[in-house]
């Protein structure tokens, strides 16, 4: 007979996510819901009556984690739909700003998951924050690598988390001679540290499929050959940058997206009947609390030819590179396999770019109220929004964000595998649960810091 | 260099009302001629993961975060806090990052001084742009207490945001 088992919150990612499972005797996962806990977006209304200059900004504050490509793909869903085609070195500037965004993204993602693996020979867990060899240098790499990033995005972008030059049209202001020299430099050395860090990546990953258990909360679990397993489709728009309607063979198409709600797609009120105090952080839900996957869930389901379909790293290296392998440790080979190509996208756009060349389309249209999209394969997968702006105003407005892609996907990933490894599966998709929230919560008591109050 | 010997974060979500305060500080310090060694950032929602986890203590002696804190005060009020008044493991982010670690491995080496203001009104799940009238008021004195926390002498630009201030409370009247 099944027993439901929660876990809540799911960790080491970014956003607020859970995962409601129906598991057999043995603990197999036999129905797995992943679902969003985060409240409803509600940019999509807010959109409406903005200019369309205002949205991708506004657009790129759903997350903390994203900005760079929401503000991309919010921009360029604009000029999809005023079509407005920019000048080849503002195209070039924001290339180089996304392929440094994926960068410093996947190394972020390598912190996130390398507590789930093994020192390759060893039966030690890694922590990206000891001291010891030979994870300090890996750790210490790994940091480079993300300054690397930041640097140049914000070189390119203007700014390293909200990037101030992309503009409807182009870009505010060229990049001149010497900062081109600097972006080329950073490049290089980032492709000498990203070569090193996927070699490690995959050797760590390698020994990790070689096993066939692995330790969860001081138990020994086994971990099928299988794992994240799903024969649903992919979806990716562009090996490395975007596609929109203006592209002459686009690599999204609209016609082929539906949406259903959540409670079409996820299961309904449930009892969890299985709890394990001892699971990480915290233990897993206690026995008798109600879960309601059909209502709590706050995301639609997307579907692209009415399935839903997995978007990110393989799902790019399946479209464009014929890569074959499936599950997790796929997902992760495939992240990793970006490294270097988000290097060489940098240099060989570097060598392209004209300093001197114009970056501000001649003449913006204001729109007459076509639909224009674009799909930016941020770091974690297809990024899509679409718009229609008529005389320089936003008349609609829509975000397909990565991870939105990747739930039901993922939900249907998990069936097979033993519940306590539910979450090696979804950080295989370094799922961004788009989230907002300020960030200091003081004692309740407020004693300490009403102390200190400036008058 | 990423980030030079003094770093300014405005943190917050200009979508949710008053969450939007850092940012708001941060729009009014990038009109300022500030000297070399200091960096303005409008850090959004990613402070914790795109900055506080990439300072380097070698180079970064001073980093200054300013956001919205509920201390129980009046709206617009200001409190100054140390890594230490932020209770560990009280706070985690929307992202599962806990904001008081990364802070914690810097306390001793970066001195880190965090401007609270007391929100109004934080909208968050749903949308609304702007600051509350009270939140926006306590702008120029942020901007004030930023520039002293660094030794800025900024002459009439100070003067100007005393003004600004000044009409705002006449205007209220």
């Amino acid at each position: 007979m099944s027993k439901v088992v929660e876990i809540s919150p799911t960790t080491r990612h970014e956003g607020h996510s859970k995962l409601v499972l129906k598991v057999n005797d043995e603990g197999i996962i036999e129905r797995g819901d992943w679902l969003s806990i985060t409240p409803v977006r509600g940019v999509e209304k807010l959109a409406i009556g903005k200019t369309m200059d205002q949205v991708p900004k506004i657009a790129s504050r759903v997350c903390g984690i994203c900005p760079i490509a929401h503000t991309l793909a919010g921009i360029e869903a604009m000029e999809g739909s005023i079509r407005c085609e920019i000048p080849e070195d503002a195209k070039l500037l924001r290339v180089i700003l996304q392929a440094a965004n994926r960068l410093h993204s996947i190394a972020l993602h390598n912190i996130l998951i390398l507590p789930d693996f093994y020192i390759p020979g060893t039966e030690t867990k890694i922590n990206p924050f000891t001291p010891e060899e030979p994870v300090r240098s890996v750790a210490k790499r790994i940091q480079r690598i993300r300054e690397i990033g930041q640097t140049i995005g914000e070189i390119a972008g203007g700014e390293a988390v909200h990037p101030s030059n992309p503009r409807v049209g182009g870009m505010y202001k060229a990049c001149s001679e010497r900062a081109v020299y600097k972006m080329y430099d950073l490049a290089k050395e980032g492709l000498t540290l990203a070569h090193q860090q996927m070699e490690f990546m995959l050797a760590v990953l390698n020994n990790m499929k070689k096993r066939d258990w692995t330790d969860v909360a001081g138990k020994q679990i086994p971990l099928p050959k299988t794992l994240g397993y799903h024969d649903l489709g992919y979806m990716a728009s562009h090996p490395m940058y975007a596609s929109s309607n203006l592209d002459e063979i686009p690599g999204w198409d609209p016609d082929r997206w539906t949406d259903v709600r959540p409670w079409d797609w996820y299961m309904g009120e449930v009892e969890v009947s299985l709890a394990d105090p001892s699971y990480p952080i915290g233990g897993t839900s206690p026995v008798g609390t109600k879960a309601n996957p059909q209502m709590e869930a706050c995301t639609g389901v997307p579907l692209y030819d009415g399935a839903p379909v997995e978007v990110g790293p393989r799902a790019r290296l399946a479209t464009y590179k014929n890569f074959t392998e499936k599950g997790t440790w796929a997902q992760h080979v495939a992240r990793q396999l970006e490294y270097t190509d988000c290097c060489y996208t940098m240099i060989n756009a570097l060598d392209a770019y004209n300093p001197s060349g114009k970056v501000l389309a001649d003449c913006i249209p204001q729109g007459d109220g076509s639909m224009g999209w674009a799909a930016n394969e941020a770091p974690r997968g297809c990024d899509v929004h679409l718009a229609k702006v008529k005389d320089g105003r936003v008349l609609w407005y829509e975000m397909l964000v990565p991870t939105t892609w990747n739930f039901p996907t993922c939900s249907r990933a998990l069936t097979g595998a033993p519940w306590q490894v539910a979450e090696l599966i979804v950080r295989g998709y370094d799922p961004c649960v788009s989230c907002a929230t300020h960030m200091i919560v003081v004692d309740e008591d407020k004693r300490i810091v009403a102390q200190k109050l400036i008058q | 260099m990423l980030f030079p010997e003094i770093v300014i974060t405005g943190c917050g979500n200009p979508l949710f009302a008053d969450d939007g305060f850092g940012p708001a500080v941060v729009e009014e310090l990038q009109k300022l001629q500030l000297p070399d060694n200091v960096k303005v950032i409008d850090a959004g929602l990613g402070g914790p993961h795109f900055i506080f986890t990439l300072i380097d203590p070698e180079k970064t002696k001073k980093l200054i975060i300013i956001d919205i804190a509920d201390f129980g005060a009046e709206p617009g009020d200001l409190t100054l806090l140390r890594v230490e008044d932020l209770p560990a493991g009280s706070y985690r982010d929307a992202h599962s990052w806990d904001l008081t670690e990364p802070l914690q491995r810097l306390k001793d080496r970066v001195d880190i001084t965090v401007i609270g203001c007391q929100p109004k009104h934080v909208t968050a799940p749903d949308f609304e742009l702007g600051l509350t009238e009270e939140v926006s008021n306590a702008v120029p004195k942020t901007v004030r207490t930023v520039l002293e926390l660094i030794g800025v002498d900024y002459g009439m630009a100070i003067e100007n945001l005393r003004k600004e201030e000044c009409q705002r409370a006449f205007g209220e009247s």
